[in-house]
């Protein structure tokens, strides 16, 4: 971080990828440090011991976002008679979600999403192999943002800024899956005009992070 | 160009995949070099088997700006009659400069007698030929290795550097063994410290920027090399001396 200029970074612990988001919860205090510049992003799925866990870690005012643990693969869809209990309490404490795109499917994430119109979503992970989805997602879905670390087909980032504008547009590195330096030389070398990197770089995720706390 | 040094990406495409944003649209690509400072970009079209089609578009793509685009042949041994004939067309006539093979398109791996004509041609004629390299059992980058001492005059290319950790290994164990192997840098994979492995493992002087343009956004393939912890004069010599010195430009 200290090499490329990156202040603070939003982290999830790798575990609850593939694992337990409860127990990758777990394991993600041990990375937090005292000065701030990691910022924990706690994972949940739609279970009663997931919910509980992240609604503790609201109590104490220590939840600024939250990630979809994919149970998909598990045969439970994004569907609103699987996730409205969930979403409805993300919504209601003004909790933005992070959004794996890797392992959604967009028809439900459109269906699911819009019958919780005030939700601040983050689409993470985007791949060229989204490329269809990306435009009918960030239309559909006037509140979602898009994630750019893994988005490389040519010239979107300035596309997607003509089209939505830049504050739909997110900075992410996927660190440590992926370098930190190439997208942020990226960032740099498009035509965006300074305010709007200043967003995409920090100015939306504080914006989103400042909406929880109001 | 970055600080005097002529910037060359060696990987890039004629030709759209609509599907995935892949669009050949000349202004669109020279908007991204011209945004990083690329100079120029080597082009091919994968998408035929006779070789003929996608050759004369990529021609016809050149033409546009040949003084940003070079052109590479590419040739397919699922049209064996083709691709000697071919070959020569593309490189006497349509004066392309190295030659381009995508062997996941075809059912035979890199070490199979079907290629051999294409290296025979490329060693008679002191060329370069990049492959895609990757997981793919045609593609595997160890087949360089076992190819590249028969064909001492020719230069051979692992286009991906072999994409992921295993197969990278194979692509720095043949640059390693062999002087007259390379490993190209574009991956959608942006593993931390894969830049500095190659040039820790292989050498900067056999390693060449390339970005999968247009299907890939040149810029962060580029950022790759220029965030990297490598001497700024590897640094050099991967976006483009490399390339100048196995093309032999001007």
């Amino acid at each position: 971080m200290d090499r490329h200029g990156v202040e603070r970074a939003v982290i999830y612990h790798a575990l609850t990828e593939e694992v337990s988001p409860i127990q990758g919860n777990l394991l993600l205090e041990a990375w937090l440090g005292a000065d701030g510049r990691l910022v924990p992003q706690w994972s949940v799925m739609p279970t009663a011991a997931s919910l509980t866990q992240v609604q503790e870690l609201h109590e104490q005012r220590r939840v600024s976002s939250v990630r979809l643990h994919d149970t998909r693969v598990a045969g439970l869809p994004f569907r609103p008679w699987a996730y409205d209990p969930l979403l409805a309490w993300l919504s209601a404490q003004r909790l933005p979600v992070w959004i794996p795109l890797s392992s959604a499917d967009a028809d439900e994430l459109v269906t699911t999403l819009q019958g919780h119109p005030d939700l601040v979503t983050v689409l993470v992970g985007a791949h060229y192999v989204h490329h269809l989805q990306v435009r009918p997602l960030l239309a559909h879905l006037p509140n979602a943002h898009l994630e750019l670390s893994r988005y490389e087909p040519i010239g979107e980032i300035e596309a997607l800024r003509d089209e939505f504008g830049a504050h739909r547009l997110v900075y992410g590195s996927w660190y440590s899956q992926y370098a930190m330096g190439p997208m942020l030389f990226y960032l740099h070398h498009t035509d965006l005009r300074e305010e709007e990197l200043a967003s995409v770089c920090a100015g939306n995720l504080e914006r989103i992070f400042r909406r929880v706390a109001s | 160009m970055i600080d005097g040094v002529q910037v060359i990406d060696f990987h890039g495409h004629v030709g759209r995949w609509d599907r995935y944003g892949m669009i050949d649209e000349p202004a669109r690509m020279l908007h991204a070099m011209d945004a990083a400072g690329i100079d120029r970009s080597c082009v091919s079209n994968i998408f035929y088997p006779d070789g003929t089609t996608g050759n004369d578009l990529t021609a016809r793509f050149v033409a546009q700006h040949p003084e940003r685009f070079i052109g590479f042949a590419y040739v397919s041994p699922l049209m064996p009659e083709r691709m000697l004939p071919e070959l020569a067309r593309a490189m006497d006539s349509l004066h392309f400069a190295a030659i381009k093979l995508y062997p996941p398109y075809t059912p035979w791996p890199l070490n199979e007698a079907q290629w051999e004509p294409i290296y025979r041609f490329a060693n008679a004629r002191g060329l370069a030929v990049m492959f895609h390299t990757g997981v793919e059992p045609q593609s595997l980058p160890k087949f360089i290795g076992e190819i590249a001492p028969h064909y001492p005059r020719a230069n051979f290319v692992v286009g991906h550097s072999g994409n992921t950790p295993v197969e990278r290994g194979q692509a720095i164990a043949a640059a390693q063994a062999h002087p007259n192997v390379y490993l190209e840098t574009c991956s959608t994979f942006r593993t931390p410290g894969v830049i500095e492995q190659l040039v820790n493992e292989a050498g900067a002087d056999r390693v060449l920027y390339g970005s999968d343009m247009p299907l890939m956004d040149p810029r962060p393939q580029l950022g790759k090399i220029i965030t990297a912890q490598v001497s700024d004069a590897a640094k050099r010599q991967i976006v483009g001396e490399n390339a100048r010195r196995l093309l032999r430009l001007g």
